[in-house]
């Protein structure tokens, strides 16, 4: 994309400013859990379609850095009272730096292989979590303290709500002009066809490595959130059922596109709440739905319901249909 | 006339195939250099090794750059614009952006995640250019449709659309005008011409399509089986013997 922020998505973000500050007054703890939850996941689920939807990488790494995230920020208020302003920033660089270094190894592999290594660096990352008892606290998991913020001690959900949006709202700004930048349209560039990038002058390997990096940022920082609302985090909170859930929601909604990963977010993020309503019996059954919407979708709907959404109405454009050259007005004399 | 690319004893392998054996080209700065001979001859594959997407051995001097020390991504910047014989688009972009990632070699740095005064004039500025390049390509009324949903014809326009993008002083075509339709190719004829007068682009041009080498065409140089047969001007070309055997041997559509 190119040019200057519509006022469509910048109202949005100002929409999600407001909700954030007036729907605390008005809903029940609940639901305020169940938003901050969602909002999270949005941050997470942007982060992983920056490497999958923008940049056509297979990468399955992510919600390693997320773990990265969570732990390092939970631990560096736990163990050195690092206020969680200056610990977010850090766990987020500090997930971005191991980005890199498995981004170098990574972009020298495609398709399946890279698939396969990053799932492979998150269940090592997992396994570290579990094994470094000292620190995490293995199996059992670490509790989390309630983050301070400039004296703003976030206890609870309604509490959490506003800063969360806050962050999701600069991160949804922050995605908005990076997709209409130079560096978004080189990250096309390379999902498309590396050969015309590098013919136009992009260096593949190098924009590969930034989208690494850019990502799991955006995962570490994600990481960060969830120390805001949750209390408790142990390994089985960064697994595959967690990758499975925002790969869903990225390919449900629609990959490439803000939009659509907002839609797979808020969709596939409440379907556990409509799953509850349901007998008891089908709950046993919840990840085996994620798995099989999954594989139906990537089957029947490749760009998710937002791109099948644009498809049948939003752009039924006008293309002129005069024969080819025709509408050429010919070489400029 | 000088000479711009200076190809020297070039060979390139593919396991046990031979697609360029010992091949050596000039080419003259301002000129139409047309590089023919019939399918697997290795004529794309002269533009791969250009583009660095093949490492031959031997040499390709450019306006004084050694091209086979640069990286693939380095090979633009000196001046060198590519098209591809088989349509290698931005499928999921649009015609403008497509044209937009030709111009990003010649867009100063910006931070991208925040607005800037520098950033807006930056980017008004590339989107300016790109629409001059559109309209100069015809291409103008589908600025905003996606490359992949165009026709074939417009397809390849954009190819070199965004090639041109670059402002690149050499430009590689391979087989711009294969598919086109004949009206489609008096445009493009008119166009490499236009190019060559207006902006002194050099072009070398590979073509089966022996109606446009031979109109536009200053020079030709004729591959078989990786090796050069023959070069000259056209007419000496049309009837050259060994140029006609190996066309006439390989039943290629000349
Ligand atoms: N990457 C590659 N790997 C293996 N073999 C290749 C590769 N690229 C080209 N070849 C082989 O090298 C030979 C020359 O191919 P090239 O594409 O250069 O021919 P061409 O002259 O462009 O033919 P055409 O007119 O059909 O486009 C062919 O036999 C082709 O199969
Ligand atoms: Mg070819």
């Amino acid at each position: 994309m190119y040019g200057e922020l519509t006022v469509r998505p910048f109202v949005g973000v100002l929409i999600l400013l407001a909700l954030g500050f007036v729907l605390p007054l008005l809903l029940p703890e609940y639901f305020l859990y169940l938003g901050n939850t969602l909002m999270m996941y949005a941050i997470l689920a942007l982060g992983l379609d920056l490497l999958l939807g923008w940049s056509g990488q297979f990468a399955f790494a992510h919600i390693a850095f997320f773990g990265i995230g969570i732990y390092t920020s939970a631990l560096l208020q736990l163990r050195l009272g690092v206020p969680f302003i200056v610990g977010v920033p850090i766990a987020a660089a500090f997930a971005g730096l191991v980005g890199l270094l498995i981004a170098i190894p990574a972009t020298r592999l495609r398709t399946v292989y890279l698939a396969l290594a990053t799932y492979a660096f998150a269940e090592c990352a997992q396994w570290i979590f579990r094994a470094w008892d000292s620190v995490t606290k293995g199996s059992d998991g670490l509790r989390i303290s309630a983050p301070d913020i400039f004296g703003y001690v976030v206890g609870t959900d309604r509490r959490a709500f506003p800063v969360m949006a806050i962050i999701l709202a600069l991160v949804l700004l922050s995605f908005l002009y990076l997709t209409r930048s130079k560096l978004g349209r080189e990250l096309c560039a390379i999902r498309d066809s590396e050969h015309v990038a590098s013919a136009s002058g992009i260096d593949v390997k190098r924009t590969k490595v930034i989208a690494f990096v850019l990502s799991a940022v955006f995962a570490g920082l994600a990481g960060g959130t969830y120390t805001l609302f949750q209390s408790f985090v142990n390994p089985d909170s960064v697994g595959l059922a967690q990758l499975i859930l925002v790969l869903t929601m990225v390919v449900v909604g629609g990959s490439g596109s803000i939009a659509g990963v907002l839609i797979g977010v808020v969709l596939i993020g409440l379907l556990p709440e409509f799953l509850r309503a349901a007998p008891r019996g089908l709950l046993v059954w919840q990840e085996f739905f994620y798995g099989l919407i999954l594989v139906l979708a990537t089957m029947f709907m490749p760009r998710g319901l937002w791109g099948l959404w644009q498809s049948l109405f939003a752009r039924a454009k006008p293309q002129p249909a005069a024969s080819p050259a025709a509408g050429a007005r010919g070489p400029a004399a | 006339m000088s000479t711009i690319l200076s190809i020297k004893n070039l060979t390139m392998r593919f396991g046990g195939l031979t697609a360029l054996n010992d091949f050596s080209m000039d080419v003259a700065e301002g000129s139409i250099h047309a590089l023919i001979g019939p399918n697997g001859a290795g004529k794309s594959t002269v533009f791969n090794c250009i583009s660095r997407f093949c490492d031959p051995q031997g040499s390709i001097e450019f306006a004084g750059n050694s091209v086979l020390a640069l990286p693939s991504h380095g090979v633009v910047r000196i001046g060198i614009g590519r098209t591809f014989q088989n349509l290698e688009l931005l499928q999921r972009m649009t015609v403008l952006e497509n044209v937009l990632v030709g111009l990003t070699r010649r867009l100063p740095a910006y931070i991208p995640f925040a607005p800037s005064p520098h950033r807006s004039r930056t980017e008004a500025q590339a989107v300016r250019d790109a629409e001059e390049i559109l309209d100069q390509t015809g291409l103008r009324p589908y600025r905003d449709s996606l490359a992949g949903e165009l026709d074939f014809g417009r397809q390849k326009l954009l190819d070199l659309a965004r090639a041109l993008a670059s402002e690149p002083r050499l430009l590689l075509l391979d087989e711009p005008a294969a598919g086109l339709r004949n009206r489609e190719i008096s445009f493009v004829d008119a166009l490499l011409l236009d190019l060559v007068k207006t902006r002194k682009v050099t072009i070398v041009l590979v073509e089966h399509v022996m109606q446009l080498v031979m109109s536009v065409a200053d020079r030709i140089t004729v591959l078989n089986f990786g090796q050069k047969i023959a070069e000259g001007r056209p007419n000496d070309i049309r009837n050259d013997p060994r140029v006609i055997e190996a066309y006439l041997g390989s039943a290629a559509d000349a």
